[in-house]
């Protein structure tokens, strides 16, 4: 039972990865990529969870009460925003190779291939 | 272990699972709402509520918007492709369209 | 690379990775008995170091402040790859009308959306500033401040339409508020190097435990990442609709579309 978060933290990882494999559309694939990347989230927090503590703020109980870890949280905390802002850019690559090559298809898009437009 | 954690871990590996499978991208923005809202209260009950406030907002309000605004532009390329005709060498076929929107359903 | 081989490498790597993933994973230290020493370290002295009640923002902008400004200028590049990707291809229009998927109806906005979206953008924007500002005693901070902050932008764009809420959200300002809150941060970093001290120095007068002002220099840090996380995430805001939107003048549009055009925003 105490495995849990470990074992969710792999599952959620393996289970992004299943999706960035067989994703046939660009923009679900960036879905997929934000479910690996919650994985991190839980291993992380899990790391820091201290039983019977309380919040790493000392507001309302004085310093000294037991308290789970600051360090990760302040980790977790910069990537969630970091990253949607990665996803962001992301999803403005998938605009783009939409616009240009009409298809969002990543099994189409073979990176070397030039658009239909420069071979003729 | 306390029982809430432990059921919303399980939530959080469910709905996981669930935007995974969400082939259709209309329906995985819902998806990952809902897998934004699971983790926010997940790190609410491990006593995080600072990283709770930012997944909140950025999971259940700011991605999926981003998400439906690139799908809102990019299903106005594809309608602007199917009347433009085969201009500027995009694949205009509206079949194939259809067919590429059918198989995100049906790929596994 | 076909799809099945794809699935089939995955399958092979994640059955080589299993024994190795589940070792770890008994050898992990018990859940809610972590063994790191640095975290219950913060949580014992930084109170009394630095006058602050929020562990998570003493080590964001503070003990790890470095880091933040790492992860800030990550933000930076990554709005700006986002926007000069969408808006090099766009081009600067000003002209625009909603676009529109044939076959797909236009239901007007109700009255009551607008009343509840104006009602509620309000309280979320004055949340995301009390958020931000309570940073260093409550939980929050400049990040969350500056994400709530931008998801009222959004309620505001909701109720009040495309064109409406423009006016009210230049764009001009958000990159103005990003860029800003950028060089506040990397000043704060730098004016100590010149001083001859290390970076992010805590100079300032410390404050009082559980006033608004405490922490020094951490509340001009938080500042410069609530303006900055809102100016980011507010201009990719506006980046993306504007992508929903097309020229006034494109071929597929009548002149009755021309006409209309912003007040079907609006409408």
């Amino acid at each position: 039972m105490t495995l849990l978060p470990w074992l969710v933290a792999a599952w959620l990882f393996a289970v992004g990865l299943y999706g960035l494999v067989t994703s046939r559309h660009y923009v679900h694939l960036v879905g997929c990529l934000t479910v690996c990347q919650s994985a991190t989230y839980v291993l992380l927090l899990g790391i820091g969870y201290v039983h019977e503590a309380g919040p790493p703020v000392f507001y309302d109980h004085p310093p000294g009460t037991p308290a789970v870890d600051p360090v990760v949280q302040a980790l977790v905390l910069t990537d969630i925003v970091v990253g949607a802002a990665v996803t962001a850019l992301l999803l403005a690559i998938a605009i783009q190779v939409q616009r240009r090559r009409g298809t969002l298809d990543p099994q189409a898009l073979r990176p070397l291939r030039p658009p239909p437009s420069a071979a003729e | 272990m306390s029982g809430l954690v432990a059921g919303l871990l399980l939530l959080a590996a469910l709905s996981g699972l669930l935007v995974v499978l969400a082939r259709d991208p209309r329906r995985q923005v819902f998806a990952m709402a809902g897998n934004g809202l699971v983790l926010g209260l997940l790190f609410l009950a491990l006593q995080a509520p600072d990283v709770a406030l930012s997944e909140i907002a950025v999971g259940t309000a700011v991605t999926p918007l981003l998400f439906l605004a690139a799908l809102a532009a990019i299903a106005m390329d594809r309608a602007k492709g199917r009347t433009e005709g085969r201009a500027k060498g995009r694949t205009a076929d509206p079949a194939k369209d259809q067919a590429e929107d059918r198989a995100v359903d049906h790929a596994k | 690379m076909t799809p099945r081989w794809r699935l089939l490498l995955l399958a092979l790597a994640l059955a080589a990775l299993l024994p190795a993933v589940l070792r770890v994973a008994l050898a992990m230290p018990e859940f809610g008995a972590p063994t790191a020493v640095l975290g219950q370290s913060v949580n014992a002295l930084v109170p009394e170091l630095r006058h602050v009640a929020n562990m998570v923002a003493a080590v964001n902008f503070d003990l790890r402040g470095f880091d933040t400004l790492g992860e800030e200028c990550m933000l930076l590049c990554a709005v700006t790859g986002a926007t000069v990707l969408l808006r090099g291809a766009r081009g600067e229009r000003g002209d625009v009308r909603a676009g529109h998927l044939p076959g797909r109806p236009v239901i007007p906005r109700a009255d009551a959306t607008v009343l509840v979206c104006r009602v509620a953008a309000t309280l979320t924007l004055l949340f995301g500033i009390s958020v931000a500002l309570h940073g260093m005693t409550t939980p929050g901070g400049g990040f969350q401040g500056g994400v709530i902050a931008a998801s009222g932008l959004l309620l505001l764009y909701l109720g009040e339409g495309y064109a409406g809420w423009r006016t009210l959200v230049p764009s001009p300002v958000l990159a103005a508020m990003e860029g800003s809150g950028a060089v506040l941060f990397v000043l704060c970093a730098g004016l100590p190097l010149i001083a001859g001290h290390p970076a992010l120095t805590n100079g300032l007068p410390l404050g009082e435990w559980k006033d608004l002002y405490s922490g020094g220099l951490m509340i001009a840090v938080n500042a410069a990442v609530a303006l900055s996380v809102t100016g980011s995430f507010g201009l990719l805001l506006v980046e993306f609709l504007e992508e929903t939107r097309e020229p006034a003048d494109a071929p597929a549009s009548n002149e009755a579309d021309h006409e209309d055009g912003t007040m079907r925003a609006r409408t």
